[in-house]
């Protein structure tokens, strides 16, 4: 009697693994499809930036004939996106286009998967150097760092206490354009200016929101924030309104224009940044593909034509390469924010 | 001939292969990968580091104790190696150091429930918290990611050709030392005296406080080593790391057989069932469910895996399974009264 | 000292180990407040102490509801992943409803905190599964459920109605309006504990659960109910976080049960059942939130904070379990000379 019932159940607990995976899991290989296999691997798949680079490289895919992946862990570390790595490795995926957090974690996986004959390619978060053929840049990274402090100047009349809400303290992307920052921040005009503290959301909105309050609080004579990532602008301006800091406290950084859209009409910033992420996604996909076709080998000097973007060439950007850049950023101002959806 | 059929048969492990090789046939209707040998191989790697500490686990819980604080030792135990090594000691000095840690983290834990007789539970949900804060103090939110590759090849090198993870073999080499640690010498057997009747145990002359305290000395132990896999393997050392690992590490130790309340287990065991969550994650990896999705399912095969437990001890000794605890521990006649003076008593 | 408290009656000697509780919380509190004044600028401005207020205010809510659970002798460990997820529902219904009456999306939160609280009272008390691993199993599930509800987006404080995310901000009485729902819920659990025959049936459940059942309590009945109300209180945790932290994805409150077992801890209810009040529980979390603010203002390093709360529940829980050693013994030693003759005593 006992011995059914211990059939039972463990049936019972394979059936619903099989019934989970049945109506929610897609097998990681399609019936034979000409065209290659990538997967697109973000930082996190709760943000929407990245849901947006996703649809660009789906677009990408499609125009090409390939096959493109999209999926990455819930929550945003380095350590969670290596199993993601080994698996592509192992159904046989031609292409990683990986965005990361943390630069040096997932190099060795992603140096075992090249053993495989996986081609490795970072975007918008770059891995170790060593690890990856090509790093698809949004923007040049001097400029991000540049406008991020100048608009900021802008807003303060260039006195005042500033601080910065980054992302994750590992974060390569991040690491850069603070640097960039620091630099511009040296200039003579910025000299009644001082960053006082980096706080770091790691692109958690709730975490985001808590060091925005605490920096609030331990800076009670804060002239403004600068937030060079998504979730953590998105986070200080919603902290900001709620504390009805609104105007008081300035707030510049790299936003959606369509989170931050209510918080230009409500002034609590006058103008923020970013780029396109569909055509970064795209763009992306479409050096995935000449990588993988051996079109595109990380020489300086190559060119290739990615579809509707116009034709790419491969170069030293700020002393990293080699890299393909998408374009200088777009502007978010009160004037130009209705005419953006993304 | 038929007994000893019958006693094969009806053996837990023998259900866990069964289920093994049932997973391993709807994997393969997944995704033809999976039966490349490289695969097969790979299967277990990204999980050595749970079994290794599941391992440890399971000393502790047969005396009937649990120990939540294992992950942060994990955790505390790899910052501090790299920290140390970042500090320009030698690699391998410094990972002696971090055993060290990890061992006396354990020690804390054995001496505040082994000597000063406090609950466990209580105890280890202190120290993980304490310990997961500790890890933070050393290392903050960065990591230490920049290890020479003859260290990082423990957790995430292999052998022969490409394929044979080495990690695989340390494990099993593990599994084999505790288990013979666990089954074959006179230290395993106290082990499962105390978790069926303490007082028993010690009126029979055992040392109770000190192998209670051992146990969990190695637990830390086996959470070090496990940390050391780790960082071959996921390449870095941070403060968060392992941190959503419980799950997992409870998972295959009450799969394995280990009885929640002591007194039963075996290492084997607890070998197949860490063999079953990795072939079981490793499928819904391929079946691209997300991390999420795929905790859900190893959350329900915990709690299956502890009905299915009760539902045996149940049949087996014809009472319910609470008396039999009851019995274990040796509660009096004197209950009755005291109840009635507790609840005159509340406040 | 032992022979004045043998001498005290039991229920005598378990309200003074209480006060002594609450007046331990309060010194400590004191003597914290008085710390940061001097040592951290702006510590004793009002701005603040609404900060303060409002961040231990969904703390405060979802504690009162685990405390319940505590006290039978259980824990339950998947309020983090009840309160996401009842988070994002609220988020998610405004975002597609923006009509729905904010009340609404309230009840909506607490009667899924309920049902999924009742699940873990079922798997707890029906299916035998210990505390620990049940409401372990159930985290994961939880949480596994959140983000498949939310399919890898996230719903954006832009999407959710004006008249909610005003919630946060809004200070009826110059108290903030979540501080208010807390203390709310705080008085209300406490005359519960207090006045309610079922809710009394805890305290004993949990100092003895075999003499409980001899006394003809439903245990099982009551430890459903126990986790059902936690469900229910971490469902209106998930509403209040909702409103102060509008940006949702499905990690949302990943931890959150660390913080409410602190406070409870903290607060003088003993992770081995059987005593503990809602005043301390609510004095534990403001110490805890207070130590957190002035580190804070402090600008220390917020590891520190980390690891400072760790600490303290080792701390707590030694001094708890000795405490209630002593207080074993002492009754212990009462109910021998109050019971059986001490010729047919048989050794306890």
């Amino acid at each position: 009697m006992r011995k059914r019932t211990l059939v039972v159940l463990v049936g019972f607990a394979v059936i619903v693994v099989a019934a989970v995976t049945a109506t929610l899991g897609t097998a990681g290989t399609s019936k034979s499809h000409a065209g290659y296999k990538i997967f697109i691997l973000p930082k996190g798949t709760g943000i929407p930036v990245f849901t947006q680079n996703g649809l660009g490289a789906k677009q990408a895919g499609k125009e090409l004939g390939d096959t493109v992946t999209y999926n990455g862990p819930t929550t945003v570390s380095g350590a969670a996106q290596v199993p993601f790595i080994d698996t592509a490795a192992r159904q046989g995926y031609n292409a990683i286009v990986i965005s990361t957090p943390d630069a040096n974690a997932v190099a060795p996986a992603l140096k075992r998967a090249a053993a495989k004959g996986v081609k490795i390619i970072a975007y918008d978060g770059d891995t170790a150097r060593d690890a990856r053929t090509i790093f698809v840049a949004p923007s040049t990274n001097s400029l991000i760092g540049q406008y991020e402090v100048q608009w900021m100047g802008a807003q303060t009349h260039y006195k005042g206490q500033i601080a910065i809400l980054s992302a994750n303290a590992t974060s390569a992307n991040q690491n850069t354009w603070i640097k960039f920052m620091k630099q511009e921040l040296k200039k003579p005009k910025y000299k009644n200016m001082k960053l006082v503290k980096i706080a770091y959301g790691n692109d958690d909105p709730t975490v985001s929101a808590q060091q925005a309050q605490a920096l609030l609080q331990a800076y009670p004579n804060l002239a403004g924030i600068i937030s060079p990532t998504t979730v953590g602008i998105q986070a200080a301006a919603q902290e900001l309104q709620q504390e009805g800091k609104c105007g008081k406290v300035q707030l510049t950084g790299l936003g959606l224009p369509n989170d931050m859209r209510k918080y230009v009409k409500a002034h609590c910033t006058t103008k923020f940044g970013l780029w396109d992420e569909k055509n970064l996604g795209y763009l992306s996909a479409y050096v995935a593909h000449n990588v993988v076709a051996g079109k595109l080998s990380g020489k300086i000097g190559q060119t290739f034509k990615a579809g509707k973007l116009g034709t790419y060439k491969v170069v030293v950007s700020d002393g990293n390469s080699p890299v393909v850049v998408l374009g200088p950023p777009l502007v978010f101002t009160p004037q130009n924010i209705d005419k953006f959806h993304f | 001939m038929k007994a000893l059929a019958a006693r094969v048969l009806v053996r837990w492990e023998t259900l866990l292969v069964a289920a093994i090789v049932a997973v391993g046939i709807w994997s393969v209707t997944l995704s033809p990968f999976f039966l490349r040998r490289a695969n097969l191989l790979d299967l277990v790697t990204p999980y050595v580091y749970i079994g290794l500490m599941a391992f440890g686990l399971t000393f502790v819980v047969i005396t009937g104790e649990i120990d939540i604080s294992v992950a942060s030792i994990l955790a505390a135990s790899i910052v501090a190696f790299a920290q140390i090594f970042a500090h320009g000691v030698g690699v391998w000095p410094a990972a002696l150091i971090g055993l060290a840690i990890a061992g006396g983290l354990g020690l804390v834990n054995g001496l505040l429930v082994g000597v000063l007789n406090l609950p466990s539970l209580a105890v280890t949900l202190g120290t993980m918290a304490a310990y997961s804060g500790l890890a933070f103090v050393i290392l903050s939110g960065e990591g230490v990611a920049t290890f020479p590759t003859g260290f990082t090849k423990f957790g995430g090198g292999y052998l022969a050709n490409n394929e044979l993870p080495i990690a695989l073999l340390v494990m099993l080499g593990f599994a084999l030392g505790l288990g013979i640690l666990l089954h074959r010498t006179r230290f395993g057997r106290y082990l499962f005296a105390i978790g069926s009747n303490r007082e028993a145990a010690r009126l029979s002359g055992i040392p109770v406080t000190r192998v209670r305290v051992t146990v969990f000395v190695i637990s830390g132990l086996m959470a070090g080593i496990a940390g050391l896999v780790y960082v071959g393997y996921f390449g870095s050392a941070r403060a968060d790391a392992a941190q959503l690992s419980l799950l997992d590490i409870v998972t295959a130790v009450v799969l394995g057989g280990v009885g929640i309340f002591g007194g039963t287990g075996s290492m084997p065991g607890v070998l197949l069932a860490l063999i079953l969550v990795a072939e079981v994650r490793n499928g819904m990896q391929l079946a691209n469910l997300s991390g999420q999705l795929q905790n859900i399912v190893i959350g329900v095969l915990l709690l299956a895996a502890i009905v299915a437990g009760n539902l045996i001890a149940a049949a087996r000794t014809g009472n319910r399974p609470a008396k039999l605890r009851r019995l274990r521990k040796g509660v009096t006649a004197s209950a009755p009264a005291e109840a009635k003076v507790l609840v005159d008593s509340n406040p | 000292m032992i022979a004045h408290v043998r001498a005290m009656k039991p229920q005598e000697l378990a309200a003074a180990a209480f006060r002594l509780r609450e007046i331990g919380i309060v010194l400590a509190l004191i003597a914290v407040v008085i710390f940061f004044s001097v040592r951290a600028d702006n510590f004793l401005q009002a701005s603040n102490w609404q900060d303060i207020a409002q961040n231990v205010s969904i703390v405060i809510v979802v504690a009162v509801g685990e405390t319940m659970v505590v006290l039978t002798r259980n824990i339950d460990l998947s309020v983090g992943s009840i309160v996401g997820l009842c988070g994002y529902l609220v988020a998610a219904s405004l975002a597609h409803h923006p009509g729905m009456p904010i009340v609404v999306a309230a009840l909506i939160s607490i009667a899924a905190g309920l049902g999924l609280g009742l699940v873990n009272g079922l798997l707890v008390a029906v299916g035998r599964i210990p505390a620990i691993i049940a409401t372990l199993a159930t985290l994961a599930i939880y949480r596994g459920i959140d983000a498949e509800i939310t399919g890898g987006k996230n719903i954006t404080a832009y999407q959710l109605p004006d008249r909610f995310l005003s919630l946060a901000s809004s200070k009826p009485l110059g108290f903030p309006a979540l501080a208010w729902i807390a203390v709310g819920v705080a008085v209300l659990g406490a005359a519960t504990l207090r006045f309610v025959p079922w809710a009394r049936d805890f305290y004993a459940i949990g100092s003895n659960p075999d003499a409980a059942r001899f006394a003809g309590i439903p245990s099982g009945r009551r430890i459903i109910m126990a986790f059902a109300l936690s469900g229910a209180l971490a469902g209106l945790g998930g509403f209040l976080f909702a409103s102060r932290f509008p940006t949702l994805d499905s990690a949302a409150a990943n931890g959150f049960e660390l913080t409410v077992i602190t406070a409870v801890v903290i607060g003088g209810v003993n992770v081995f059942g059987g005593s503990g009040t809602i005043l301390g529980v609510v004095l534990g979390a403001v110490l805890v939130a207070t130590i957190s603010n002035g580190f804070t203002l402090m600008r220390l390093d917020e590891f520190w904070k980390i690891f400072f709360n760790g600490f303290a529940i080792v701390a707590a829980v030694t001094i708890d379990a000795l405490v209630t050693r002593r207080l074993q013994e002492a009754l212990r030693r009462r109910r021998a000379a109050l019971l059986v003759p001490p010729a047919a005593r048989s050794e306890a």
